[in-house]
């Protein structure tokens, strides 16, 4: 008889689940994670240094393809020829939104979830972010500060490994960095002009990003072929595929299901507590139940709200744990796209060698000193500068030979920033279950209500001229400012919808990511950010993810659970 | 065992028993070389064969054999062939297809021959009106993208450096570039020119 009881479950395998399996197998519970999607080997999957003419259309993407399989996330950023099948297919998959608000929901359901493809940028969260709810009254309070996860910030940039410079800024805070990367010779002068110009209130740093620049905990420093996000034969960049769920494994408590769709989680009305999951294979659809003391659920802000929606009882008639009526309520994303471009003149004799999987970062500096007239909160750059390559020939005059070996020169140095705003937390933002659609394994889907709000484009206005104000102040020319329209999702950082308070009557997780309601059902992926901040945000996930771990296994250990 | 006898045995009755005895990366590694194979599709799915040789000669002449092989060597018309086959919607494909109609009804006015029977220098000539068309409307601010010579440009210019040949010949690509500088001094490479 195969085993069907275990200390925990843990569901989903990406970024978060990778550190809950780590944390609880390595405090000595059996672990058993559940993963909706196939296993992934990174010998046949990862692709990073396959040539793009091994590609059919050479990576400008299987357009029809596209159109009949993956309509929602191929508008996405990262998706692309080479690493489509790291998305989700969307009529497998399917969801619904207001007619005429899109949201874009991107997914991967695969062994590593994100964690894959992920933009590997990775910036605490300061307690001008955790205390910003209650300053402003907007949404509820955060029923943790700085001091409660710093330790785990620490904990997790040790293993996992984070290149960056320290600045000493209270709205990004420094954490134990491994030597930054470099900043390309364009991006010194854009350093050095805002330095000159706006000194006491902004500056240009390289990027804190999970990818190692010297060797790390057996793993290799990174080698500079580029797109990360196609697998990493060298483990060089954090995900949980070759980082954490290898550690898991060591300790050989880890038990590890793929093609496992968790439909719903089990609760036991008698005893008040969750007691399993119901899943269904997604090969076979057979459907089988298995047994925990403990559940975790990091299957994405999104995919976990839902299966909460679908784990409804007598006493939690709108879904599991949900007596407070918020969970689904305030979805968050960051805005995207503010920013302008331009031409850095001179350095003709300059190159670049060397593909550096990462970019500049000019931290947040509206609403940090001084109060801004026309938005609360505010948002930070990223981007970078580089000199064109072939790509120019198609918009370039001329035909013939003279025409191919000009474009053996490199073209100008042009410089970018993009800006990451944060979005606040509205209840009108939100998911709830849709009866109506099922996805491909008959679980009811969801449907989401989303748009930005007044805030948010004030804050993308802004965006362009600050964006455009440093890029005059270093010397650039032609300079254009832009705000892009980027629907909710596109950020791909949704969170929110089972939020973190101090009570339960208004959030679905107390400052340990523990329902208010069920005692042993945990939710630490994005779904309990009770704010956005303007910073990716998986480092706090996984900090988070981590404490949540620790003080469940105490709470276990002291039967409290 | 040599792939290339693997590719062989894979041809005949043979092929189950020694797929058997590969290991993981031996059968990846044969899988991705068969899928390589497979998708060199025969050309002249969308173009006939006279349509095939006026693109091949328009590519040619955009990115000529020079000290490094051209669009020819690169085989740029079938990879166009395939972005009509399986890319382009319908209109996409049909502004293509009638501008290699026009294109041939202008060579005819002026030098009374399509354009695959041009010297080489007559058919550059061509080609440079054409750009100049497309830079007049760049100049203006307009959009190109209704130009059939933009689109042609286009894809010979992805065509060419997204080859084997203009990857590996052209611009000399590594997947492990070896570290990273961030400011190198730059040296120009050798123009080839005559």
């Amino acid at each position: 008889m195969a085993q069907n009881t275990w200390d925990a479950i843990v569901v989903g395998s990406g970024i978060s689940g990778g550190w809950a399996a780590k944390e609880l197998t390595e405090r000595g519970l059996d672990v058993l994670v559940l993963e909706a999607g196939r296993p992934i080997d990174p010998a046949r999957d990862y692709i990073e240094h396959q040539p793009v003419y091994e590609f059919k259309f050479r990576g400008l993407g299987n357009r029809q393809r596209d159109r009949d399989r993956q309509f929602i996330q191929s508008v996405a950023g990262p998706f692309e020829e080479e690493t489509s099948h790291f998305f989700v297919d969307d009529v497998d998959n399917p969801y619904t939104f207001d007619e005429d608000k899109p949201f874009y929901w991107i997914r991967g359901r695969h062994l590593g979830g994100r964690s894959l493809m992920w933009g590997r940028q990775t910036y605490r969260l300061s307690d001008l972010d955790f205390e910003a709810n209650l300053r402003e009254g907007v949404g509820v309070d955060w029923p943790i500060r700085y001091d409660d996860i710093a330790p785990w910030y620490d904990h997790v940039e040790d293993f996992i490994g984070v290149s960056g410079e320290r600045l000493g800024l209270p709205q990004l805070p420094d954490g134990k960095f491994l030597p930054p990367m470099q900043l390309n010779c364009a991006e010194e002068v854009v350093k050095a002009g805002i330095a000159r110009h706006f000194g006491d209130e902004r500056l240009l740093t390289i990027g804190r990003c999970a990818i190692l620049t010297q060797e790390h905990r057996g793993r290799a420093a990174c080698h500079y072929c580029g797109p990360c996000w196609r697998g990493c034969i060298t483990h060089s960049y954090f995900n949980s595929l070759g980082t954490t769920l290898p550690a898991a494994e060591a300790t050989g408590r880890l038990t590890l299901r793929t093609n496992s769709v968790v439909a719903a989680v089990l609760y036991d009305e008698q005893r008040d507590r969750a007691t399993g999951v119901r899943v269904i294979d997604s090969i076979t659809r057979h459907e089988r139940e298995y047994s925990a003391r403990l559940i975790f659920l990091c299957a994405s802000a999104l995919e976990s709200t839902r299966i909460l929606f679908n784990s409804a009882t007598s006493r939690f008639p709108d879904g599991l744990a949900n007596s407070s009526g918020e969970l689904g309520n305030n979805l968050m994303d960051h805005t995207m796209g503010g920013g302008a471009t331009g031409t850095i003149p001179g350095l003709e004799d300059r190159i670049v060698q060397g593909n550096r999987p990462n970019g500049i970062y000019v931290p947040r500096f509206r609403n940090v000193k001084t109060r801004h007239a026309d938005f609360t909160r505010g948002y930070g750059f990223q981007g970078g500068a580089g000199r064109g390559g072939w790509g120019r020939g198609a918009s370039t005059r001329g035909v013939g030979a003279a025409f191919k070996h000009a474009l053996r020169d490199p073209g100008p140095w042009s410089f970018t920033f993009y800006g990451f705003g944060e979005c606040l937390p509205y209840a009108t933002n939100r998911v709830r279950l849709n009866p109506e659609r099922k996805d491909a394994w008959g679980v009811p889907v969801l449907h989401v209500s989303a748009e930005w709000g007044d805030n948010e484009r004030k804050q993308l206005a802004d965006m362009a001229v600050t964006a455009a104000e440093m890029l005059e102040a270093s010397g650039a020319r032609d300079i254009s400012a832009f705000v892009q329209d980027n629907a909710p999702g596109l950020g791909i950082h949704e969170m929110g919808t089972a939020r973190m308070g101090r009570d339960p009557r208004t959030s679905v997780l107390n400052g340990y990511c523990q329902t208010h309601d069920v005692p042993n059902l945990f939710v630490t992926d994005g779904a309990c950010m009770t704010s956005a901040g303007c910073q990716n945000p998986s480092i706090t996930y996984m900090a988070l993810t981590a404490r949540a771990a620790a003080y469940a296994v105490d709470k276990l250990n002291r039967r409290e659970l | 065992m040599q792939r290339r006898d693997l590719l062989r045995i894979l041809g005949g009755a043979l092929a189950l028993p020694a797929l058997r005895g590969l290991s993981p990366a031996e059968a990846w590694a044969l899988g991705r070389e068969l899928h390589r194979t497979i998708e060199r599709l025969p050309a002249g799915r969308v173009l006939d064969e006279h349509q095939l040789r006026t693109v091949a000669a328009i590519a040619e002449r955009i990115i000529p054999a020079t000290d490094t092989p051209g669009a020819r060597e690169a085989r740029v018309a079938e990879f166009i062939d395939l972005m009509l086959a399986d890319w382009y919607d319908d209109a996409g494909r049909t502004r293509f297809l009638d501008g290699l109609v026009q294109i041939d009804a202008r060579s005819r006015v002026t030098h009374g021959a399509p354009f695959v029977e041009l010297t080489e220098a007559r058919q550059t000539a061509l080609l440079d009106e054409l750009d100049a068309e497309v830079q007049a409307l760049r100049d203006a601010d307009l959009p190109t993208d209704g130009h059939f010579f933009q689109q042609m440009k286009w894809l010979t210019v992805h065509g060419y450096y997204t080859s084997d040949v203009g990857v590996r010949e052209e611009l000399k690509w590594t997947p492990i570039p070896g570290g990273y500088d961030p400011c190198k001094a730059f040296v120009p490479r050798t123009v080839g020119e005559s």
